[in-house]
């Protein structure tokens, strides 16, 4: 269970998030609904401590994490998969994918030090071209690779950002595929931020709807109605 | 001829152990450490001091004066530049205070000279090392005599290039740092301890700087101010070199010790400079990024 309570988050003085209360159940899929340039990504900064400051309490599985360093987050088992991808061009799809296992340093087991063994499964076109550079990759390449990246954490809560936007329309589907099967077979706490909201609606078991960095409406997905949607997101 | 040249590599070889530590803090940190030079003269002093106190040679002051100099810089990093990452301006204003500190300190013996005590070695006057005997001569090379002590200077540098690529490119510090440089937000987001790995390598940058120092030592007088030139060749490199590139860092210096030393070879240093700062505007207004930038989105 990851819970934020009266969240605030600045990017030096503009003030994004307003007293945002937001409980993500742990073992299910939360989609984050809303308009372009509502805070969505902020919120997904905000959890890991990449915005300039914060008020407010953010809490995983009962451990505060508000003061925390992101290093400390990622290693308290919140992985990220930001919006953009940003994975690195001239590192290898090995060293992407090796980087986000510094997460697990400090978990008191080994290292696994390598690729994670979802990956194999999940991505088998990137374990054909480890050696290759991650600039090279289509962006849903990328965007697996991105995934790969944040398995080698060994998370418990996943953040996906718009997983599927500016991708190839081939991969979408399974990209979405993936982050279905990432729930329901390997149990991961997800908070989806999605604009297409025919998946957020098939894949989500919860919903919030930010608008102008305030929740205006959250609940099971069945709740997040046409009217909602029209309300607060169709112009 | 090939004894201008090995003047030139010697040259290059100091300037890249400087250049290296300055490159990877502006890199990772985007931090212009103006008291980077005043670790080349901590260094050398380090040279004198344990030589006229401990009898060490050269080559046991290089450990003494990495130490003392990535101590130094780590105290640096952890005092001041932690305080003020992103803040160019003031990084630049902030560590150039702290180098006018160092001369100082050295200049007034650690302020003992306030209360009349000289202290051999330190004060403001100049310092000399005098190189053990198997280092002084020459030796010919296809008719030229080549100094040993060049040679000698070239081989370390080169050896401590090779460690810091391994160091880089073949360990988990390296490919931490190497993922803060490219993308710190993202380091961090996957657990990478931004702040642990940089002052790591600041003081390492900082102790290679000290060793150049103590190379410098055994050819050039000792003095409180002999680190402020270096910064300004040190960036002069890491700006043409390219940003973030060991490659690009080896080049620019290989080159700049080369023009350095074949224009006061036939001229004098003071032409040898302007000409150092001429072929870096040049390749600047070429390649704006330097030789080697790092291609991002
Ligand atoms: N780094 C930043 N500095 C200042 N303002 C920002 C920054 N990033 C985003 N914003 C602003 O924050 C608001 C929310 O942006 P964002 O979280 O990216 O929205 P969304 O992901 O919902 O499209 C926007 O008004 C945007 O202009
Ligand atoms: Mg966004």
């Amino acid at each position: 269970m990851l819970t934020l309570e009266k969240v605030d988050s600045f990017y030096g003085r503009s003030h994004i998030l307003h007293g945002l209360d937001l409980a993500v159940p742990g073992g299910e899929i939360t989609a984050i609904v809303g308009r372009n340039g509502t805070g969505k990504t902020t919120l997904l900064k905000t959890i890991m401590g990449l915005t300039d400051r914060i008020g407010g309490r953010i809490v995983l599985d009962g451990r505060e994490l508000s003061a925390e360093p992101t290093h400390k987050r990622a290693r308290a088992g919140i992985a990220y998969v930001p919006q953009g991808r940003q994975i690195i061009p001239d590192f290898t799809i090995r060293e992407n994918i090796v980087m986000g296992g510094f997460a697990t340093t400090g978990r008191g087991r080994p290292r696994s030090g390598g690729i994670p063994p979802l990956v194999p499964k999940l991505f088998p076109y990137l374990m054909q071209n480890l050696d290759r550079p991650g600039g090279v990759l289509s962006g849903g390449q990328q965007q697996q690779l991105a995934i790969a990246r944040a398995l080698a954490a060994e998370p418990s809560v996943l953040l996906l950002d718009e997983p599927t936007e500016g991708i190839q329309p081939n991969i979408v589907e399974e990209i979405q595929n993936i982050v279905v099967r990432l729930n329901a077979e390997e149990g991961l706490t997800i908070v989806l931020v999605e604009q297409n909201v025919a998946f957020a609606r098939s894949a989500g078991h919860h919903f919030a709807m930010l608008e102008k960095g305030r929740a205006v409406a959250s609940g099971p997905i069945a709740t997040l109605t046409d009217e909602l949607i029209h309300r607060h997101i169709a112009v | 001829m090939i004894d201008t040249i090995f003047i030139g590599l010697s040259l290059g070889s100091v300037l890249l152990l400087v250049a290296l530590g300055l490159a990877i803090t502006y890199g990772a940190m985007g931090v212009i450490n103006m008291a980077h030079g005043e670790m080349v003269m901590i260094g050398a002093y380090t040279a004198v001091l344990t030589s006229l106190y401990l009898g060490f040679g050269l080559i046991a002051a290089m450990p003494v004066a990495f130490l003392v100099t990535a101590l130094l810089g780590l105290a640096i990093e952890k005092l001041v530049v932690r305080r003020l990452y992103g803040r160019l301006l003031d990084t630049l204003l902030a560590t150039w205070g702290v180098a006018i500190l160092i001369q100082q300190a050295v200049r007034l013996s650690f302020g003992l000279a306030f209360f009349g005590i000289t202290v051999a070695g330190l004060g403001p006057g100049l310092q000399n090392v005098s190189l053990p005997e198997w280092l002084g001569g020459t030796f010919s090379l296809a008719g030229s005599q080549i100094s040993v002590y060049r040679s000698f200077i070239i081989l370390v540098s080169v050896a401590l290039a090779a460690l810091t690529w391994g160091l880089m490119y073949r360990t988990s510090f390296g490919m931490q740092l190497r993922a803060i440089m490219r993308n710190p937000q993202m380091a961090a987001a996957c657990g990478i301890d931004t702040a642990r790995i940089n002052a790591l390598a600041f003081a390492y940058g900082s102790g290679l700087a000290g060793v150049a120092g103590v190379l410098m030592a055994g050819f050039k007088t000792v003095f409180p101010d002999m680190g402020t030139p270096m910064v300004v060749d040190g960036f002069l490199v890491v700006v043409m070199g390219g940003v973030g590139s060991l490659i690009g860092s080896i080049l620019s210096s290989a080159i700049l010790g080369q023009i350095n030393g074949l224009t006061a070879a036939v001229s004098n240093d003071i032409i040898a400079r302007a000409i150092v700062f001429a072929v870096v505007i040049a390749v600047i207004i070429w390649r704006p990024k330097g030789l080697f930038s790092y291609k991002g989105r």
